[in-house]
């Protein structure tokens, strides 16, 4: 069912324009310039090809499945479409236009008629009042934006949904500059048919989805989103951004838990109970999307960090341990046969404490092993390295060491720097090895490592 | 719309021990009897489905000694609440005072709060939430997530069983799963939590009718 919308093999653009000024141009232009690699039908009842495409005067004329029709016409014409859609029997229809409730009570009139017309049919509608689609694979972008001012990601293992168009647009540009991918983004807009609930179903099932984020400003079926979140994150991770945290929306309270319960403490105690991981920025969202994505949980919250820089290994110290300004996890305590393996391998003002510091004589070659052996003390659970690249003796391999080591204990990488750092942020990004222009960030995916580690415990879940 | 009642004190209680949450001893009374069958210290509270908040009203007194000074306290109260009904129950041993509620939420439905109890309650809002049902796993994550946690794990000495805790929420929680559609607001402050026990003193609750 879902492949029709993440992977649709036919797409019909109605409302079609050669008309450069018209939605229904830029949309159709857009498919062509990604290189969409399925079938286009443009529709258009002036029955002129657009792009040298032939174009149809309804999608009834059309002879083949309609997986996704997108419909780029203004609100009062959006029925008719649909209506025709229902009768056409396309899979997926999403309605660009804005001019629905979010203007009024006409607008909303409008959107219970499409409630109506696609009851009973297999017709599932996305929006109103939404930039659509962006599925990497498939090679389509319904969003109208401007290739030279916004780059879309590339292919990857995040599926994001979001409530808001604009947040995910440029979300997902900034992401991009990181060669960080999605496997499909979906902007869920006025939501009056397709939700959140639905689309996490979806990408449990869809292979290419290794973590499933979410930008939310409400719920549309709290209790359903709840109960079916809960199921799925036993197998996929989950991260929510949620909006809405100030709003002082206490209960009629004339008792004290209803003076207490605010919107967002419930949703916060939903939220852990289900399992899912609730992010605060954006940034917070991917980092985290990405630490789960690539990165299997921790199963203690022991940590070891590897740095050739003194200042980082005390600075992640500090931030792994404190419960005021840090994550409250444990610098893991190395056991006295792994501080004699390190001392082989370190130089002799080098620390084989934790943190452990290979100092700035520190080379490819003893990360490499330094890892090792960290790897084999039971002490530690997960590891922290910053992988810098800033001294002589390390040189670009070091990422074939990390990615080497990614099958054993959980492994956060910190790469900072500029341009070399970034070129080698990029390079473990291409090889899902989770890594980190900062320290803080950097622990703060090692923390939601734990979270999801302690859940699944909780949760008996293997 | 659907309607709301306040259900007395009394009955919210006996509904409590049918699922193993301790209550105090007491007694619903009228008039007041030639003896009490309950220890002393006792407690006497107005039992109105008027009055929510028997405190402000003065309608509780607490720490009576013997059958006199009941008399006495009695006389007072039926005096100015002469329509009423009373609870008179046994006085619990003090202990860490805390908070255990169940809202419903218009987005998730019924939930769980568990929080310290006494002033410091709103104060510092130090309180956790869950939806019901909840599993031990929950239980044990809403006491552990609160600032004040330390409480429950020997801090300065005190005796507040952690464990005792947990239970009451997991019965709160069966109660509220099973009662889901009928509850508004419960309160269930305080809950005298003590080393090896936890009681509930004071229960509001809100139901609907619907």
């Amino acid at each position: 069912m879902y492949e029709h919308l993440l992977y649709p093999k036919s797409i019909a653009v109605i409302g079609a324009s050669k008309d450069e000024k018209k939605i229904g141009n830029v949309i159709l232009k857009n498919l062509l310039y990604y290189g969409y690699n399925g079938r286009i039908y443009p529709v258009n009842p002036k029955n002129e090809d657009i792009f040298n495409i032939k174009t149809y005067p309804s999608i009834k004329d059309i002879n083949d499945e309609i997986d996704l029709a997108v419909i780029t016409l203004p609100s009062q014409f959006v029925p008719d479409s649909i209506t025709e859609c229902v009768e056409k029997g396309v899979r997926y229809v999403i309605v660009i236009a804005g001019g629905f409730s979010e203007t009024g009570k006409k607008g909303a009139e409008l959107e219970r008629k499409i409630l109506e017309l696609i009851k009973g049919s297999r017709t599932r509608v996305i929006g109103p009042n939404t930039v659509g689609v962006y599925l990497p694979k498939s090679k389509v972008s319904t969003a109208l934006t401007l290739p030279d001012r916004t780059a879309l990601p590339g292919e990857g293992c995040l599926a994001f949904i979001s409530q808001s168009g604009a947040l995910g647009l440029l979300t997902m540009d900034t992401i991009s500059e990181y060669g960080i991918g999605v496997s499909a983004f979906i902007n869920l807009g006025n939501r009056i048919d397709l939700s959140e609930t639905e689309l996490l179903d979806f990408f449990k099932e869809d292979e290419n989805t290794k973590s499933i984020l979410l930008y939310l400003e409400t719920f549309k079926n709290g209790r359903e989103f709840f109960n079916k979140a809960k199921d799925i994150v036993k197998s996929k991770p989950i991260v929510v951004l949620k909006s809405g945290r100030t709003e002082a929306g206490a209960k009629a309270a004339s008792l004290h838990t209803g003076a207490l319960a605010t919107d967002d403490s419930i949703v916060e105690g939903a939220l852990k109970q289900a399992g899912i991981v609730r992010a605060y920025s954006e940034t917070e969202m991917i980092d985290y999307g990405r630490a789960l994505g690539y990165q299997k949980p921790l199963t203690g919250d022991s940590i070891a960090i590897v740095t050739t820089a003194g200042g980082l290994g005390v600075i992640t110290a500090d931030y792994v341990a404190s419960e005021t300004n840090g994550v409250g996890l444990k610098v893991a305590t190395l056991d006295d046969k792994t501080k004699e393996d390190l001392r082989e391998v370190i130089v002799p003002f080098g620390s084989v404490e934790n943190p452990v510091d290979l100092t700035a004589e520190g080379s490819t070659e003893q990360y490499d092993k330094v890892i090792e052996i960290l790897n084999r003390d039971k002490n530690v659970d997960g590891l922290i390295v910053y992988a810098l690249f800033q001294t002589a003796k390390v040189d670009e391999s070091l990422i074939d060491v990390l990615e080497k080591h990614m099958s054993e204990k959980p492994m956060i990488v910190g790469i900072l720097g500029s341009k070399f750092g970034k070129k080698m942020l990029l390079e473990a990004e291409r090889r899902k090895i989770p890594a980190y222009p900062s320290m803080e960030r950097s622990v703060k995916a090692m923390k939601v490592l734990y979270i999801r580690g302690k859940y699944l415990k909780g949760r008996n879940v293997e | 719309m659907s309607q709301k009642k306040v259900i007395e004190e009394f009955e919210v209680k006996e509904m409590l021990k049918k699922y193993g949450i301790k209550v105090p001893n007491g007694m619903l009374i009228s008039n007041l009897p030639e003896t009490i069958n309950l220890d002393y210290p006792l407690v006497l509270k107005v039992s109105d489905p008027n009055i929510l908040h028997k405190s402000d009203v003065g309608g509780v007194a607490l720490n009576i000694k013997n059958y006199d000074e009941l008399k006495i306290k009695f006389n007072e109260m039926k005096n100015k609440f002469s329509n009423s009904k009373f609870l008179v129950e046994s006085m619990e041993k003090s202990g860490v005072e805390i908070i255990i509620g169940l809202i419903k939420d218009k987005t998730f439905g019924l939930s769980i709060m568990f929080g310290m109890g006494g002033i410091f309650t709103e104060l510092y809002k130090d309180v956790s939430f869950r939806l019901v049902p909840i599993e031990e796993f929950d239980a044990r994550e809403m006491v552990e997530e609160i600032k004040a946690k330390k409480i429950f794990e020997g801090f300065r000495g005190i005796r507040a069983s952690k464990d005792a805790v947990i239970s009451m929420l997991l019965k709160v929680s069966s109660f509220g799963n099973d009662h889901y559609d009928e509850i508004d607001q419960l309160d269930l402050n305080p809950v005298i939590v003590r080393e090896n026990d936890a009681v509930v003193v004071d229960a509001k609750l809100i139901s609907i009718i619907p």
